[in-house]
């Protein structure tokens, strides 16, 4: 049987987790979930050492998050899990709920994926936190309170009695990932579950949180179930790695062994599709804009932004969210918008587009001016300058056909007769690698990177200069993300388009973008061609921003 | 940002928002009781005249001059308007055409009455509305699931049914309370409940699926996994999210447990304001009746004004102070 094998393998490792001689904390052996009748999981086997750590790696519907799950059970009503999970010498799965619950927190901790939504919102975090002190057997409530205060301290959160007396609404992602963080390991658990815990996260939160987790593991020894979409973060924070897709187990083993060379077909495509593990894979595409960024001084900037400034609120309130930003992109090529949440990034291509009316500064868009417009002049501007959005899970009209999505823009511009509007529509359905059967399709019918080639279709279907993309790739899986990317490449060396590119996600910028603006507190503190910014950042920010992108390097 | 001077702005946004709704309050009654003014203005025939003309009420020529001078029916009907209004203002509500009684006075009688049993009913309703939704989500499943359907029962059954239903058993045949002593304890609680049930529907439904929605939340399960069983993660985490709302759907049962308790004083023969109302509608006693739209509007801004006042209080996510720009950039 193909599983046992892979259990052996993973057993016989030398640097795998589980020493011979030492039984596993938890031992995974044919674990099968289904909901309703769908089989959803198929047979995971996985084991990890004690004070060791396992990532298990999978893309969205890969049943990661199930597995972890169903190790908690927690399960969603109707879901079913079969197989053995032997934690501590005994098999989870088959203990009755009551004797299973005295395990949950004190045993096997569990760290969620979204911590703005896994706080009771109108209860204080001390409220929260006594229910994991309460299983610490603690005599009186104020020793209790105390725990609370210590595991806040320990997660690094400065002022501990304000953060439990805080609601969840008042603190930040990376601040209520810390207290849930602290929570779990509160009761001392020999295996603490982390369920993607730093995907709803900036990229340098990120790496705080990930050292975080490192730290806690090193000082308390619990041993460490990470589960992440991300193969550059499980290779460089676990000691071994479970590669999941569709439920099962393509390649484990010791993360030196499966990270450098990763035997299965899947396992090398996920390693390919890792923008941080291959900076110079689309070289090729990106050369043609490269070029032309070398010929920019003879071409006048498709882009010409000088001087922005825009500030929300007044008085004490009021908040700047764009500080005199300035940039330039010439015809063909990708500049890139690097910044956290809150750095003002969504709010320059909204006043790029005339979503919203600056304070100061001005906008060109191929030598005209955006802002000193008329309503139809804007109209007419906005035919050359199309937005794709982030999520295309709600950027699209749920009821609408791929057809009527694609044709709107033209529909809306009067371009054409009809027969011109269906050939311009199936033109550019084709030009980004759609099928005609999926025309008649509604976006639900859909998956999520035929969703974002739909809304890429519909900013190409006014053949307009300039694409805003705003991380049009960060609501969708790595392979996913890896096509979208190759597509706007494509489109871009064919087409001459020019990008403006927004994103947190400092990989894929190197991999894709010519020039770049670093932005913090709306100013931008760092611009200039992506390798010269890349290879010796001057701002320090830079720098950190640099530092957090996980690269699974060797440990 | 400090949370000291956090806390001292909250506290100073929601002085502003009382201050508000106080003043929004006070203009609508004053509204609700110039509205019903002109609507009975413009109606024709002139009842306040057809009553007193009516040769069957016998009003002297004095006593009529006496009551038109007092009203002020021979001036234009923008002095009347301005004379009705600073009479309500000060507490004045006329005088009733048909027992020449002042309205407080009358209304002062039934209204006791009347709020008994309409608090009694919202009692009632909450307990029944909380008990089912406790058992929805604690018992097991094959009683837990034929108590979901209660709250349909109990809105599809009218509650001039229920009451007589509730006579029928308790007072006919168990004979645990007299029809005729219908203020009596016993008398009052059944009243209530045939008036709560009804009421209660709304509540449960909006309670359990309240519940089931704060049950798939994330924070839920994250709890659950810090060793909470079923009873304490009902206690602890989803019954004050859920009961929120509630707050809201009380306000809005409020008009329903008016109007329900015309109905129930009739049946439970309570002398309470439903009785004043008909008897008023019968005899065309105008004073009497705006009075009483004047105090339904009254009660009705109040409780929606201490809805309003006291949400803020419970969910600590409602914030009074945010100017949108800000939430919108900082919490991106």
């Amino acid at each position: 049987m193909a599983p046992h094998d892979r259990l052996t393998t993973l057993l016989d490792e030398p640097a795998a987790t589980a020493l011979p001689d030492v039984p596993p904390v938890l031992a995974v052996e044919g674990l099968t979930i289904s909901y309703g009748g769908t089989q959803v999981v198929h047979g995971v086997d996985l084991a990890i050492g004690r004070g060791q750590s396992l990532a298990l790696i999978g893309e969205s519907g890969s049943g990661k998050s199930t597995i972890a799950r169903a190790l908690l059970r927690l399960l969603p009503e109707g879901g079913r899990a079969d197989g053995r999970a032997v934690f501590e010498g005994v098999d989870v799965l088959a203990l009755p709920e009551r004797r299973f619950r005295p395990l949950r927190g004190r045993s096997i901790g569990f760290v969620p994926q979204d911590p703005g939504a896994s706080l009771n919102p109108v209860r204080t975090i001390g409220a929260q936190g006594l229910e994991a002190a309460a299983l610490l057997d603690l005599g009186s409530k104020a020793e209790r309170r105390e725990a609370v205060l210590e595991t806040l301290a320990q997660v690094g959160l400065d002022d501990p009695r304000r953060v439990a007396a805080s609601y969840p609404h008042e603190l930040s992602g990376g601040m209520l990932q810390r207290v849930l963080i602290g929570l779990a390991v509160l009761p001392r658990p020999a295996l603490l579950v982390a369920d993607e815990p730093t995907s709803a996260l900036d990229v340098t939160i990120q790496k705080r949180i990930l050292d975080l987790l490192s730290d806690l593991q090193a000082d308390l020894g619990n041993s460490l179930l990470l589960i992440t979409h991300d193969l550059a973060i499980a290779a460089e924070r676990a000691d071994a790695l479970v590669v999941l897709k569709d439920g099962t187990v393509h390649e484990s083993g010791a993360t030196t062994a499966v990270f450098a060379a990763p035997s299965s077909a899947y396992a090398r495509r996920l390693h390919a599709d890792v923008p941080s593990l291959n900076p110079e894979r689309y070289a090729d595409l990106r050369a043609v804009g490269e070029r032309r960024h070398r010929d920019a001084d003879a071409t006048p900037a498709r882009i010409e932004v000088a001087g922005l400034t825009k500030t929300f609120g007044r008085g004490d309130d009021a908040l700047v969210a764009v500080d005199d930003v300035s940039f330039s992109v010439p015809a063909g090529t990708t500049h890139a918008l690097v910044g956290e949440s809150g750095s003002g990034k969504t709010t320059t291509i909204r006043l790029l587009v005339g979503l919203e009316t600056p304070d100061g500064g001005s906008v060109e868009v191929a030598g005209a001016p955006v802002h000193q417009h008329s309503r139809a002049e804007l109209r007419e501007a906005r035919r050359h300058l199309q937005l794709v959005y982030q999520n295309p899970f709600t950027s699209l009209d749920p009821l609408w056909k791929v057809e009527r999505l694609v044709r709107e823009p033209l529909d809306r511009y009067g371009v054409g007769t009809r027969a011109e509007r269906r050939d311009r529509v199936r033109e550019a359905v084709a030009s980004v690698g759609l099928s005609e059967e999926l025309l008649t399709r509604r976006p639900a019918a859909l998956s999520g990177g035929q969703r974002q080639r739909v809304a890429i279709a519909r900013a190409l279907v006014l053949h307009p200069d300039v694409l805003v993309l705003d991380e049009p790739t960060s609501a969708l899986d790595v392979s996913v993300q890896a096509d979208i990317v190759q597509l706007l490449l494509r489109l871009q060396a064919e087409r001459g388009l020019t990008y403006l590119f927004v994103s947190h996600d400092l990989a894929l910028v190197r991999q894709l973008a010519h020039t770049v603006s670093v932005m913090r507190h709306g100013k931008v503190v760092e611009s200039g061609p992506v390798a010269d910014v890349f290879a010796a950042p001057q701002h320090d920010y830079t720098r950190t921003l640099l530092a957090s992108v996980p690269r699974g390097a060797e440990r | 940002m400090s949370s000291t001077t956090n806390r001292s702005a909250a506290r100073r946004a929601y002085g502003r928002y009382a201050v508000r709704r106080l003043a929004q309050a006070v203009a609508v009654v004053l509204l609700a009781y110039v509205f019903t003014f002109l609507v009975i203005s413009v109606l024709p025939g002139d009842p306040v005249s057809n009553v007193l003309r009516d040769p069957q009420n016998n009003f002297s020529e004095q006593e009529i001059a006496r009551i038109v001078a007092y009203y002020g029916l021979d001036q234009p009907i923008w002095v009347q308007l301005v004379e009705a209004l600073s009479r309500f203002v000060v507490g004045d509500l006329g005088v009733s055409l048909r027992s020449n009684l002042p309205v407080s006075g009358l209304l002062a009688d039934v209204l006791p009455s009347t709020l008994r049993l309409a608090g009694a009913a919202l009692a009632v309703a909450l307990v029944l509305a909380f008990a089912i939704a406790f058992g929805v989500r604690n018992l097991p499943a094959p009683l837990a699931r034929p108590l979901r359907a209660f709250p349909s029962l109990f809105l599809s059954v009218p509650n001039f049914l229920i009451g007589l239903v509730l006579i029928q058993w308790f007072s006919f045949q168990l004979g645990l309370f007299l029809v005729i002593d219908a203020e009596s304890l016993l008398a009052t609680f059944f009243a209530a409940v045939a008036l709560g049930i009804p009421v209660s529907a709304q509540i449960a439904e909006v309670l359990i699926a309240n519940l089931d929605h704060e049950a798939r939340q994330e924070y839920a399960a994250v709890a659950r996994s810090r060793g909470l069983g079923r009873a304490r993660l009902f206690t602890a985490h989803l019954l004050k999210p859920s009961s929120l709302p509630v707050v809201t759907v009380v306000a809005l049962t409020v008009g329903e447990l008016l109007g329900g308790s015309l109905i129930t004083e009739t049946i439970f023969g309570r002398n309470g304001v439903g009785n004043l109302v008909q008897r008023s509608v019968a005899t065309q006693d105008l004073p009497v009746l705006q009075a009483v739209v004047a105090l339904a509007a009254v009660v009705f801004v109040v409780v929606n004004l201490v809805a309003d006042l006291v949400y803020p209080l419970l969910d600590p996510r409602v914030r009074l102070d945010a100017s949108p720009a800000r939430t919108k950039e900082v919490s991106a």
